[in-house]
């Protein structure tokens, strides 16, 4: 392990802590339950990224082979699914902030097939 | 100085992971709930892959796919079960609604 690599590493594990405070920043901060999965869905995937992205330079690819490219993989399938799931089901229970998000009929069926 | 690099990204972290549980206690709503736990969830996998990286080992792969996946499908159900569960109109959810707002005023 050469120090350069170390030092970049190091960067990015330290850049995704921060974006990782950064979305939930704005879990914290934002007024609406839509905006709020926005953070989390795009926040939480670039900052899990980058810390995996730290992870897989520093064990280097002898060590974990193509294990750590499905974790990141699995990363981006799952969390902005996650997100839209639950802006999807706000929207659905019409959770509007009064005065801000323009009520109109809703656009999806009542009841979906399947459950 | 790596050492230090660490030690920083860990108190960020635990920095975040507050901040989660402060928006699970006090959320309006369930769906803000349940975005928190999530958020707290996906912090405690960031722990993770810090201790993995602290002490040098591939060992914890594992452990990150699977909580990760837990965190994942936890939130899938929880929407399934609530979408089945809570009025159409966002009544007992915590929030304000139209027609509430209305009947104040």
């Amino acid at each position: 392990m050469t120090t350069p690599m170390l030092l970049v590493s190091a960067f990015l594990t330290l850049l995704g802590a921060i974006v990782v405070l950064m979305a939930m920043i704005g879990m914290v901060r934002f007024p609406d339950v839509f905006c709020r999965a926005h953070a989390l869905g795009k926040g939480m995937t670039f900052g899990l990224f980058l810390l995996l992205a730290g992870l897989w330079i520093d064990l280097g690819r002898e060590a974990v082979g193509l294990k750590i490219v499905a974790a990141i993989f699995f990363q981006f399938l799952t969390l902005p699914v996650a997100s839209h799931l639950l802006a999807r089901l706000a929207y659905r229970k019409r959770m509007f902030r009064v005065g801000v998000t323009e009520v109109e009929p809703p656009a999806v069926e009542k009841k979906t097939p399947g459950h | 100085m790596i050492d230090g690099i660490l030690t920083l990204s860990f108190l960020v972290l635990v920095v975040a992971m507050l901040l989660g549980f402060y928006r699970l206690a006090r959320g309006p709503t369930v769906v803000d709930r349940v975005l928190a736990f999530d958020g707290v969830v996906l912090c405690a996998v960031s722990m993770t892959v810090l201790l993995s990286r602290l002490w040098e080992t591939p060992l914890y792969l594992e452990l990150i796919l699977i909580v990760s996946s837990l965190g994942f499908f936890g939130t899938v159900a929880l929407v399934f079960y609530l979408d089945r569960t809570m009025p159409d109109d966002g009544h007992d959810a915590g929030v304000e609604t139209e027609q509430e707002r209305e009947e104040k005023s």
